[in-house]
């Protein structure tokens, strides 16, 4: 009896240890860990039911494959419907081994719903903004990525298959997985007259010969065969069709930059996206997440393109925190990492006038494994003098930091065209992902990011501060708007170009016989506008105070409304 | 001269108001198709021939019309196909009917359709294309697309209004203190700009005609519609035109177009029925901006990475090597790579190698024309329009991409200059190289001198440009005539002069309305005329016939031109101990390169591959051997190192995605 007692107490044990770490998916989530697609499937379905009232979950669109993209809708209805409200919009993993920036967006998702209440700034964002939640855009990739066999840059693209190699077949030359470990590292084969030898101090690292100095080694390159016989290795894989340079704006062909696909939004998941922005206009911030190099990148991604000044102040006003937010990250146009075409962020901007950002999340920087302090480092004290100096210290990061975790070692096996080859190097979840020892730190803060620019969405206060009569039935009156935020009602850009209607500042209930901006409140310069002055049309920049001047004719009462696609409508009234 | 009056009189009676130019409802073969008519046809046609022929749906328009391409040849495998697109800007109605009778000459002789398959769209644009139907004409462009072109809080609201009733949008003049036109003194229909240096002050202003709905002091600023599908194309798209859409494919007929010629890469050659004409003038050249791949600048950064010299220029070939030379193993480095890695752009002109066909064919093209004794001496077709189907036909997808403007309004017959020793410029146009140089340079400057050309340009510079083959004398023309000439101020321009004759002549004076006294609503006594909309392009429907009939045929003989890829012959020599050196010949015994030179600059046309298959091990050459590119009427080799048996046998084969599989099969031990 008590030994059936302790055997089912083992069993209960181990199933519950097996739960703790692959089971079910539980609200709060969990960011120790990355979730394959199905788990961010299961986790969205977890994040809707624990929060139903607040939470919307549907299906934005199907990937090339058939996969569903799911987009998660955060907004209290208690406080108006979500398009009354400035939208908040997050994206992640465009490029499908680009994991964590799936993460980030479902710990943005968590951190509004479970701390809604609790915590002041995050109460205010549910309340006031609608927010929009693709964790996954590339389903595909995700889904490949962890499943298959990868380096950590491979799956990047979506599934619309190309002959890279122009011998009249797709994708038909991949890596491939030859132990079938899931990761696909280098080979290297022993060569009397390689260009490489181990490294004395880390025989794991290979090291370029001295001219004339006799080599180990040649290294042929990722894992793999070579499947169509051209004698290249993994040559045409899997697209490539880049799904950050397949959106419309400013979009270029293949044959101008490489990736583009055939035409603009031929990805049908993106499209739906597309689609799905579209259709909600309210959305005045965007964000998507990449992986690598620690880097906010607004619009615009082309040099050529140029974009009135206040609207790169109103970027500022995110990205000038952002990078204090996450110390270390850079923040600058997108054009200044190198000029993109038909990336997504100026398909925002330029589209839909929403202010854009890349958020690169990852820096490999932050792998340390050394006796000098941080600032020593940045100061170059020595401890990184070479290439071969940081290898060293990056496989100390894995031997000291993740047991091993990132880092194959060396093993033989028989390649059916090399013979006897060595495979190793590190695996799919290094280079370019935090180890999940560091993914907290890198979901919270940048969410927190995403966080502070949901809080300086516009808020608009108007006031009629000043009624005067003046003759009869006629009266002035002015008008005070006033954006106490630092995201503006409208982008000058889309204002400009007259991208979708203009905000405007209403007037109803009298006759406008004469109506304008002040110019000079001092002076009481007012350029009045020549037709339908009752209807002025404007963009309310962040923390903007505009006034306006109407001569108005009737008697009750008048209605001044502010209408804006983005920001929340607002009036006030007056008696006449 | 007065029977002939009376004559336009009595007919004008008949036609009443509509002119016979918009004669409509009568459902006959010279009869104008409406957006549901085209739809019905193309069912019908494909309910008749079901074993041949398919109707695809590639989009639904705007305003709920579906876009409709109909594949002749269904029951073809493996053969090239044309894709044909008629009327993408909705306003030339009879591109369309060249659509519908070219559907008819295929499906009444197999002649075309037997090594040939055929896509054709006769109507991408059915919401534009409506407006010819409808009781207020005004040369629609646009389709449904919702758009709010004044970004003000409300959509549609103030387009064009057909003030007078006659059916028309014409034109608005007014007469105002700042005006900025006067009535030409060369014609009382005409309004011109008033040039202040010549001592004259605008009287008039100039609208499009309709009131200003919706009060905000603009007129027509917000119409029904739309985007433009015929400009709403990926190359140079002209994302400062509103009716372009804000990216290129965002409505949906244009998005529909793509998707489908990109499933279909049988599509060897792409035709559009619309107002350029690249049968008679190729693709307009001379844009800046074309990077030149032969003298390429490499950055500082990328240099210094390359180990390269940044003050040397090198071709796009010797900069993927030295990419090559730095990149890991087995990277693949192409030329589409390192132009992207570099920011060199599109291709803004056609290259020269392809003005080599397109030349080539319009001379003669213009001889079949003459044989018909069809005048060419009409107002010269628009240059193609940036964003347009034809223009992406040709840099997008890298095959040949001919336009063809069904109809423009012939020419006034200039006067014979006094000077007997001036040639004319219908002479000039006509010339061949040969012929203008015979001139000589006398007659030449004597040309010059009569477009006030001769103080910046001399005869011998231009003889010289035409001797080498830079400048055609057509081409000299155009130059000429873009000379501003200031006598010329007081007469009409050709096109004005053209139009008016067309309808004073042959319509009977209703291709003009003539300016009438109206009470605007808001800018009072306004005078409401001008030419009519669908003038330009659109001929009367008892002419349509005989315009189809001698011009879309040529469509047809261009299909022969198409490259013919085959196998020439074989090569077989043993080396000795069991190892042979095969060449394979590959000829084209068509009039056009595989791919054309855009085509090979883009990659996008599929590659044609030599396969070998059979029980041999390759010593050098590989199983599939891509052909980069085979001239017109050219051959050629390719070569493998084979070890074999003595008996055995090679299979090669000629793969594409565009021409038919070929086969052949080469014995080691002798012939087969």
């Amino acid at each position: 009896m008590k030994r059936i007692f302790i055997s089912l107490l083992l069993i209960l044990y181990v199933i519950s240890g097996i739960s703790a770490t692959n089971g079910k998916i539980e609200v709060p989530l969990r960011f120790d860990r990355y979730y394959n697609l199905a788990e961010v499937e299961e986790a969205l379905r977890a994040l809707h039911s624990a929060f139903p009232e607040f939470t919307n979950l549907e299906v934005a669109g199907k990937s090339e494959e058939g996969r569903e993209i799911y987009a998660l809708t955060i907004n209290n209805p208690k406080t108006g419907g979500e398009l009354e409200k400035p939208g908040v919009y997050v994206d992640g993993n465009i490029h499908g081994n680009e994991i964590q920036a799936g993460e980030v967006c479902l710990y943005y998702a968590n951190m509004l719903l479970t701390k809604y209440g609790e915590n002041e700034k995050i109460t205010s964002a549910v309340d006031n903004n609608a927010h929009y939640i693709i964790p996954v855009v590339n389903v595909d990739g995700r889904y490949h990525f962890f499943e298959g066999g990868n380096t950590p840059s491979t799956n990047r693209s979506i599934r619309v298959p190309r002959d890279d190699d122009g011998d009249g077949l797709f994708d038909e030359d991949g890596s491939d997985d030859l132990d079938g470990d899931g990761n696909i590292v280098q080979m290297r084969i022993k060569d009397p007259f390689g260009q490489y030898k181990e490294d004395p101090e880390d025989p794991r690292l290979l090291v370029r010969v001295k001219p004339g100095e006799k080599g180990d080694y040649t290294l042929l390159g990722y894992e793999g065969i070579d499947n169509d016989g051209d004698g290249k290795l993994n040559e045409d894989a899997e697209g490539y069709l880049d799904p950050n340079r397949n959106w419309g704006s400013n979009w270029k062909p293949p044959y101008v930059q490489n990736g583009a696909g055939n035409f603009p939004l031929s990805g049908v998941g993106l499209k739906s996206i597309a689609e799905y922005i579209a259709a909600r206009p309210n959305i005045i911030i965007g964000y998507a997440f990449h992986n690598y190099g620690g880097m906010w990148l607004r619009a615009p991604a082309d040099k050529s393109a140029r974009i009135p000044d206040s609207d790169i102040a109103a970027f500022d006003v995110v990205g000038n925190e952002a990078v204090k937010i996450t110390p270390g990250y850079v923040y600058h146009a997108s054009y200044d990492l190198y000029p993109t075409y038909g990336d997504f962020t100026t398909h925002l901007y330029f589209i839909h006038g929403i202010l854009g950002f890349v958020g690169e999340l990852f820096m490999r920087d932050q792998e340390t494994f050394s006796n000098k302090n941080e600032k020593q480092i940045a100061e170059g004290a020595g401890s990184r003098s070479s290439a071969t100096e940081r290898n060293r210290e990056l496989l100390g990061f894995n031997d000291y930091l993740t047991q091993g975790e990132l880092y194959n070692e060396w093993e033989k096996f028989d390649h059916p065209q090399f013979g006897e080859v060595e495979i190793g190097g590190w695996v799919k979840m290094s280079s370019r992902l935090p180890h999940p020892f560091m993914l907290h730190d890198l979901v919270h803060r940048n969410a927190s990011v995403v966080l502070h620019s949901a809080n300086s969405t516009p808020k608009i206060k108007i006031e009629a501060y000043d009624v005067q009569k003046l003759d009869g039935n006629l009266h002035r009156v002015k008008v005070r708007l006033q954006n106490k935020n630092g995201l503006p009602s409208m982008t000058a850009d889309a204002f400009d170009r007259k991208l979708y209607r203009q905000d405007l500042l209403r007037v109803t209930g009298a006759k406008v016989i004469a109506g304008g901006k002040i110019t000079d409140k001092h002076f009481e310069k007012v350029t009045y506008k020549e037709h339908k002055p009752e209807v002025q049309f404007l963009a309310l920049p962040g923390y903007a105070v505009e006034e306006y001047q109407f001569l108005v004719e009737g008697k009750g009462e008048v209605t001044f409304s502010f209408e804006s696609q983005k920001a929340k409508n607002v009036k006030t009234s007056i008696k006449l | 001269m007065i029977d002939r009056k009376i004559i336009c009189v009595v007919l004008g009676m008949l036609f009443l108001t509509c002119g016979n130019l918009f004669a409509q409802g009568v459902y006959s073969a010279s009869h104008y198709h409406n957006e549901k008519e085209v739809q019905q046809l193309l069912e019908e046609i494909h309910q008749d021939h079901q074993g041949k022929t398919r109707l695809h749906k590639i989009a639904g328009s705007p305003g709920g019309t579906p876009v409709s391409v109909l594949e002749i040849g269904s029951d073809l495998k493996d053969v090239p196909a044309l894709f044909v697109g008629a009327n993408f800007e909705g306003n030339v109605p009879l591109a369309t009917e060249g659509a519908l009778r070219l559907i008819e000459m295929l499906m009444d002789s197999s002649k075309y359709t037997t090594q040939l398959k055929w896509y054709i769209l006769p109507q991408p644009n059915p919401d534009a294309a409506k407006n010819f139907f409808a009781k207020v004409k005004y040369g629609r462009s646009v389709n449904d697309y919702e758009i709010n072109n004044d970004a003000d809080d409300a959509i549609n609201e103030d387009g064009f209004d057909d003030l007078n009733g006659d059916g028309f949008i014409t034109q608005l003049r007014v007469k105002s203190f700042n005006g900025t036109h006067i009535i030409s003194k060369a014609d009382p229909r005409i309004m011109v700009r008033a040039d202040a240096a010549r001592g004259e002050r605008g009287e008039y202003k100039i609208y499009s005609e309709g009131a200003d709905n919706d009060n905000d002091g603009k007129y027509n600023e917000d119409g029904e519609g739309g985007i433009n599908p015929g400009i709403s194309f990926p190359h140079l798209f002209p994302e400062e035109k509103s009716e372009a859409g804000l990216w290129p494919g965002q409505t949906p007929e244009v998005y529909g177009v793509m998707r489908f010629i990109y499933d279909h890469p049988e599509i060897a050659m792409v035709y559009t029925l619309g107002s350029s004409d690249f049968c008679i003038s190729p693709p307009k050249g001379g844009r800046k901006g074309d990077p030149d791949l032969n003298r390429i600048k490499l950055p500082g950064r990328y240099a210094r990475m390359l180990n390269a010299d940044e003050n040397q220029t090198y071709t796009l070939d010797e900069v993927v090597e030295l990419v090559k030379d730095y990149s890991p193993a087995g990277t693949e480095v192409t030329p589409q790579i390192v132009a992207g890695m570099l920011g060199l752009g599109p291709a803004v002109n056609p290259l020269d190698e392809d003005l080599k066909f397109y030349s080539d064919f319009s001379n003669e093209y213009r001889k079949y024309l003459q044989s018909k004794e069809f005048s060419t001496d009409n107002l010269n077709p628009e240059p193609a329009k940036d964003g347009s189907f034809e223009l992406w036909a040709y840099y997008h997808l890298g095959v040949p991409s001919f336009s063809m403007n069904l109809f423009s309004v012939p020419k006034v017959k200039e006067e014979k200059p006094e000077d007997e020793n001036t040639p004319s410029a219908e002479e000039v146009v006509k010339m061949t190289d040969d012929e203008f140089l015979a001139l000589g340079e006398e007659k030449v400057t004597a040309l010059l001198n009569a477009y006030n050309a001769s103080d910046n340009f001399s005869a011998s510079k231009f003889m010289e440009m035409v001797k080498s083959g830079k400048l055609t004398p057509e081409q000299l023309l155009e130059r000429l005539k873009n000379i501003p000439q200031p006598e010329q101020k007081n007469k009409l321009n050709e096109k004005e002069k053209a139009l008016l004759a067309w309808s004073d002549e042959e319509l009977n004076g209703e291709g003009f309305a003539e300016w009438q006294s109206f009470q605007h609503p808001q800018l009072g006594e306004v005078e409401i005329g001008g030419f009519v909309p669908y003038l330009e392009s659109t001929p009367k429907a008892e002419s349509v016939d005989s315009l189809l009939n001698v011009q879309l045929p040529w469509l047809l003989q261009l299909t022969k031109k198409l490259p013919q890829i085959s196998f020439a012959g074989e090569e077989l020599e043993e080396m000795g101990a069991g190892i042979y050196k095969l060449d394979l010949y590959i000829e084209n015994k068509g009039q056009l390169p595989y791919p054309i030179a855009m085509g090979q600059r883009n990659s996008q046309p599929a590659p044609l591959v030599i396969v070998l298959d059979g029980d041999f091990e390759l010593l050098e050459g590989l199983k599939r051997t891509p052909i980069r590119h085979i001239g017109a009427n050219q051959v050629e080799k390719v070569s493998w190192l084979i070890k074999a048996g003595s008996k055995d046998v090679i299979t090669a084969k000629i793969e594409s995605a565009v021409f038919p599989d070929q086969v052949k099969q080469i014995k080691t031990g002798g012939r087969l």
